[in-house]
């Protein structure tokens, strides 16, 4: 298992910056998520990770050496728009996938199979691709990726069109590669899709990383909390609107006082304040969602 | 096995189990069995329909002028006298002839007036043959003792010593044209199969899987092997049928008196040296290689099939050029443009072996058109495979020009 480090990538198009200065770490083994909105330089990434370009400046290092060639043959790769011959047979098309990756034939036969029996595409296995749902064709296309069995999967975008059955049971799939010791990078612009499948993040836009870490480490670099109090009591208000560095927020679909406050203030202090000023039903300290952290690095770029 | 055995080998048999290659390889056959069959049905149907004369005249002079005709016609009778103008009636009465040959001994020489179904066709062939006729009213002796002393033997020598006779020379100029088609097939059949296949990878973004597993020229010489190996089978099963029909039709007129047909068909009588050979294999895999790798990279940089041809038509211009140069090589193979042009890539192998099959080319010139054409093949080989390596992930816009040469520059 090595480590994938970038080390201040770029690469340009012409006269378009793809991706800026990027530098990121992904641990041996890991699942990490790579958000960004549309043309923030996702896939121009992945790209360049797996060899098909070249960055302009940086370096690319798998297990502290240049990905290479053989290299590559062990990675996997899920592109965002499915790449699978229509009149290849799907048990052929995994098995050629497995062998262009250095499976031997009788055993990428062996894999393709028991792919097939664990993405319930038994029934498909001699039917051309083309003739299958775009779910099924996802199935088939994650099997292909992962045949043999790579050390490092690419998936860009994996959940992209898929029905909630589907989406679940490709979760299942990550899920087990995961266990099984595989890194994974991912990307999405669903983040609930990705939260519980990653360990770390990165939150990239207009070719630049916005935001990278843990989700714990996403949360404590977050410059304020949310409180939520009940009931929704003058004295209380009072009590809020007084400490400093706070900003009421809308009234959601419940009677709630919502309250974006400073990161580092004394919520002990605030609730014992509370306390002293009436009586007090709900007292909630909000930790920032991935969505909300995304949106925040978003924004931040946008401004 | 290696990359590009296992993307030669998926290549191959997605080709070869494909329907297109199917009723391609049979259309192809059911073709070239018509144009082997045709020419001699429509002799048979030619000499049949319009070889039957009737002469008319004065006896000695119609049996003069039947041993004369013999050569061209078929005199299906003899009259002494019209008594009317012939109709068509006439001469369906008549073993349904083609025409009425009324033959008159003038003070000036023979005069001859035809009454003819086709008035275009006799006036030549009738005043070719019947010459000695008339110089022999002229000079009062037998149009036989004419055309007896008419015949002048002339031997041709070759001065290179490579052909025995005329015969012989012509005989190779056939085997040229041959192959140039073949070649001239070839090319554009492989070009059709390479830009589709490139074609599918791009649009289906195969080519991006491909791209992170394999080294593009690796994909690229695979490529180009596997439809050069079902072009070949392609080309193999036509030039099969068109050998076995053209023999069989031959034996099958010559055995059942039908002579009249005409000549065997040139397929069905091609004999080939081993120099000739291996020269075709050289210069055909060089051509082969050299057009293989512009077409894919033309076909990387279509984001449509639809778009295909406009990237493909120019690129069949150098091959039209080609041809034709190398029909005029095979009529002045020495001729000093002829020679340079049989050294210059994409033309060359088309001209090199048109000379190769027609006269002796020295030595230096195969070894120089060789040298050149392999440089050439690495040149453009490098070329597409930068093109082909960025083409296949452009998607959008085509390049311009000027982008498709800062992508060679960098």
């Amino acid at each position: 298992m090595g480590t994938l480090v970038l080390s201040n990538i770029a690469r340009s198009f012409g006269d378009v910056v793809a991706v800026r200065d990027v530098s990121f770490t992904v641990a041996p083994g890991t699942t990490f998520g790579l958000l960004g909105p549309n043309g923030a330089g996702k896939t121009t990434m992945m790209r360049m990770i797996l060899g098909i370009l070249i960055p302009d400046r940086g370096v690319v290092s798998w297990d502290g050496a240049a990905v290479t060639l053989p290299v590559r043959r062990r990675f996997g790769y899920l592109p965002e728009e499915r790449g699978l011959y229509g009149k290849l047979k799907v048990r052929d098309q995994i098995s050629y996938f497995g062998r262009l990756h250095g499976v031997p034939a009788p055993e990428a036969t062996k894999r393709a199979d028991a792919w097939i029996e664990r993405l319930g595409l038994g029934e498909y296995a001699n039917r051309p691709c083309g003739e299958l749902s775009k779910g099924n064709q996802q199935k088939v296309q994650i099997a292909c990726a992962a045949l043999h069995e790579p050390e490092l999967l690419i998936l860009d975008e994996p959940f992209s069109g898929l029905d909630p059955v589907n989406a679940e049971t490709l979760h299942g799939v990550l899920r087990t590669l995961r266990d099984a010791g595989t890194t994974l990078i991912l990307s999405s612009h669903q983040m609930w899709q990705i939260e519980d499948l990653c360990e770390s993040f990165c939150v990239i836009s207009g070719g630049m990383v916005r935001a990278s870490g843990t989700l714990a480490e996403l949360r404590a670099a977050w410059p304020t909390r949310i409180v939520e109090v009940e009931p929704v009591a003058s004295q209380l208000r009072g009590v809020l609107d007084a400490m400093p560095g706070a900003r009421r927020l809308p009234e959601a679909d419940r009677p709630v006082l919502a309250y974006e406050i400073p990161a580092d203030a004394d919520t002990a202090a605030l609730l014992r304040r509370l306390v002293a000023a009436g009586d007090v039903t709900r007292f909630e300290r909000v930790d920032p969602s991935l969505h909300d952290i995304y949106l925040r690095a978003i924004g931040a770029a946008a401004a | 096995m290696n990359t590009i055995g296992i993307v030669f080998t998926a290549e191959f048999t997605r080709r070869i189990r494909s329907r297109a290659f199917l009723a391609g390889t049979v259309i192809g056959a059911a073709g070239i069995l018509v144009l082997t069959l045709l020419p001699m049905l429509l002799g048979g149907m030619t000499s049949s329909a319009s070889k039957k004369v009737v002469l008319v005249g004065d006896p000695t002079l119609t049996a003069q002028a039947s041993k004369a005709l013999a050569r061209d016609f078929e005199v299906a009778s003899t009259l002494p006298r019209l008594d009317q103008t012939p109709t068509a009636a006439f001469l369906d009465a008549h073993g349904k002839a083609a025409a009425v040959a009324v033959l008159t001994a003038r003070p000036g020489g023979l005069h001859v007036t035809v009454y003819a179904r086709d008035p275009s066709q006799f006036r030549e062939s009738f005043g070719r043959d019947l010459a000695t006729v008339q110089i022999g009213l002229a000079l009062g002796v037998p149009a036989a003792r004419v055309e007896a002393s008419s015949k002048v033997p002339v031997d041709v020598h070759d001065v290179s010593g490579r052909f025995a006779d005329a015969a012989a020379a012509d005989a190779a100029k056939g085997v040229a044209y041959f192959f140039v088609i073949l070649l001239y097939l070839a090319i554009l059949l492989n070009a059709q199969a390479i830009l589709t296949s490139v074609a599918e990878e791009k649009t289906n973004r195969i080519a991006e899987l491909l791209v992170a597993t394999l080294d593009p020229a690796r994909l690229l010489a695979a490529k180009i092997l596997a439809s050069a190996a079902t072009s070949f089978i392609q080309l193999g099963a036509w030039i099969a049928t068109g050998i076995v029909v053209g023999r069989v039709a031959a034996a099958v007129l010559t055995h059942g008196g039908a002579a009249t047909g005409g000549e065997p068909s040139l397929l069905g009588t091609v004999d080939v040296s081993s120099g000739e050979i291996l020269a075709f294999l050289a210069f055909f895999a060089l051509g082969f290689a050299q057009y293989g790798v512009l077409y894919a990279a033309a076909a990387s940089l279509v984001n449509r099939t639809e778009d295909l041809g406009s990237v493909a038509g120019p690129l069949v211009i150098p091959v039209v050029i080609a041809f034709v140069l190398a029909t005029i090589a095979m009529q002045v193979p020495n001729d000093p443009k002829i020679v340079v042009c049989s050294l210059i890539p994409l033309i060359s192998p088309f001209v090199m072996f048109a000379r190769v099959a027609v006269t002796n080319v020295p030595a230096w010139q195969l070894v120089v058109s060789l040298v050149l054409n392999a440089g050439g093949a690495v040149l453009l080989a490098w070329a597409s495979g930068k093109i082909y390596r960025v083409g296949l992930l452009l998607y959008g816009r085509p390049p311009s020009l000027r982008q498709v040469i800062a992508t060679l520059r960098a």
